[in-house]
């Protein structure tokens, strides 16, 4: 692709990016699509999202006791596995599965929709595919994600618990004094923020790359594969700034 | 009346057209012939401006269309109505819903005027029996009539645009269409609803069209069925094929 070309579609990425926020408040609004969004991207994610983040939080939790066994500090594994997963693993984790399944589930639907010439009907009967399209699957994701970021992270812990309670035999209580300690406004609001952005980012990404599919079946493959790789760089990427800007906004020294 | 003047557009180094002229009234029965990929249906969408050319303009009733606003964007749209090959149908939704679609998004009919009004034109079109299918178990043939049921709903266009309306479907399906194409255009008073119709088959372009046009990386041939079955144009005279001329010929 030409720099012109890429120039051109940066255009466009802006563009959908920009859309998706400012025509969100105006009307016609598409509830019955953002309500079925919601229901695929959240509803149906659900039981994924508890196995990926009970699994992480297991995983996480031996890893840690037999870390910190060696160092005589096994009892703080409950306020590594808390920050960990809270802060950066959960969001992160949550962020990457979601994707996999609802970002490129958007690409592929609307890249279809693209080639079958339906987004075209959309315009010719004076339908804006930015509002019916994009829109409601940027609320439901930004709206889906931190809930489902919430479960997981709620998950994950209890993964945790079990790990460090019957398999490395610490004391349940004392883990979950070490949670209670780190559910400060800091740590709920670190862990809270990046869904958002994270559900907003990937939501425009695989958008712009449905509706941006060309070039038939391969085409499909090619924007759908995009939509992944490119939401999952954006999110890893984006999670270094913001735990950046988050650390400087709680004035916490590195 | 639709104006396309002076229009290039091109796809990185692949140049689809340069320098193309067109103009039709909304009354004209067209058919635009040309092989598989040559643009043909590019043209389609550029009189809708749903694609955007290089450079040139593309005028409906005078006005530029990309000087239009939104609105009036839309409410030029609604003087045509487009049905892509295989029908383009949204394939969440059923054929009452997919017929329905541009009633629910602009008009405040309820639920019983869009029912009365989707099975007037489901009758007509002959898919009554089929309002409660998914696009997925319809026929090729059918998708179509949908399609045209759909382009229909909110009322009548002043011209159709029909992409490759009879690929993909057998003679007999073919010829019931072509028929359906041409007792829908007469039925648009005070004037007849014009059509441009991109298709390669010539045989079918004959039964609707009265003007054809043959469409390379401009427009090489403009003209009527005579003029079409005389042409000097070798290259024209071998995608109508010399058999077809000459039956033509004789025809006429």
């Amino acid at each position: 692709m030409d720099l012109k070309a890429q120039v051109a579609s940066l255009q466009e990425f802006y563009l959908v990016c920009v859309s998706a926020i400012t025509k969100a408040f105006k009307k016609p609004y598409y509830t019955k699509e953002t309500i079925e969004q919601m229901d695929y991207a959240g509803v149906g994610s659900f039981f994924i999202v508890v196995f990926v983040s009970l699994f992480i939080g297991m995983a996480l939790s031996l890893q840690l006791s037999a870390e910190l066994s060696s160092l005589g500090l096994k009892m703080y594994t409950g306020r590594v596995v808390g920050l960990a997963i809270i802060k950066e693993i959960g969001p992160v984790a949550i962020a990457i599965s979601f994707t996999g399944r609802v970002g490129a589930g958007i690409a592929s639907e609307l890249g279809s929709m693209k080639l079958g010439h339906q987004i075209d009907i959309l315009r010719v009967h004076g339908v804006d595919p930015i509002k019916k399209l994009v829109i409601p699957r940027v609320i439901s994701a930004i709206v889906m994600l931190p809930i489902l970021t919430l479960i997981g992270d709620a998950v994950s812990i209890i993964g945790g618990y079990y790990i460090a309670a019957f398999v490395s035999h610490q004391s349940g209580s004392f883990y979950w004094s070490q949670i209670k300690d780190i559910m400060n406004f800091e740590t709920v609001t670190t862990g809270m923020v990046k869904p958002f952005i994270f559900g907003y980012l990937l939501a425009c990404i695989s958008c712009y790359a449905g509706l941006s599919t060309k070039g038939g079946a391969i085409g499909l493959r090619r924007s759908t594969t995009r939509a992944v790789v490119f939401s999952t760089i954006t999110i890893i990427v984006m999670d270094f700034l913001l735990t950046k800007v988050l650390l400087y906004a709680f004035g916490k020294e590195v | 009346m639709i104006e396309l003047q002076d229009i290039r557009l091109a796809y990185g180094k692949n140049v689809v057209f340069d320098g193309l002229n067109f103009a039709a009234e909304f009354h004209e029965k067209i058919a635009i012939l040309g092989g598989s990929g040559i643009g043909k249906t590019t043209l389609l969408k550029l009189m809708l401006g749903l694609a955007v050319p290089d450079s040139g303009r593309v005028l409906i009733d005078g006005e530029d269309i990309s000087e239009m606003s939104p609105e009036r964007l839309r409410l030029a749209r609604m003087k045509f109505s487009i049905v892509f090959q295989e029908g383009a149908l949204f394939d969440s939704m059923n054929v009452k819903e997919n017929i329905a679609f541009s009633l629910r998004e602009y008009t405040d009919f309820s639920e019983e005027a869009i029912d009365k009004r989707v099975r007037e034109i489901a009758g007509r079109l002959g898919i009554e029996h089929a309002i409660y299918l998914m696009p997925e178990e319809l026929s090729g043939g059918m998708q179509r009539r949908v399609a045209i049921a759909r382009s229909f709903a909110t009322g009548k266009p002043k011209m159709m645009l029909y992409d490759e309306p009879t690929t993909g479907l057998d003679p007999l399906t073919a010829a019931n269409i072509c028929t359906l194409i041409n007792e829908l255009s007469m039925d648009g008073p005070p004037d007849k609803i014009g059509l441009v119709a991109v298709t390669h088959k010539v045989t079918d372009a004959v039964k609707i069209a009265d003007r054809f046009i043959y469409l390379t990386n401009n427009i090489t041939f403009d003209g009527n069925i005579r003029e079409m079955t005389n042409t000097s144009d070798t290259e024209l005279r071998e995608f109508i094929g010399e058999l077809f001329s000459r039956v033509c010929s004789k025809d006429i």
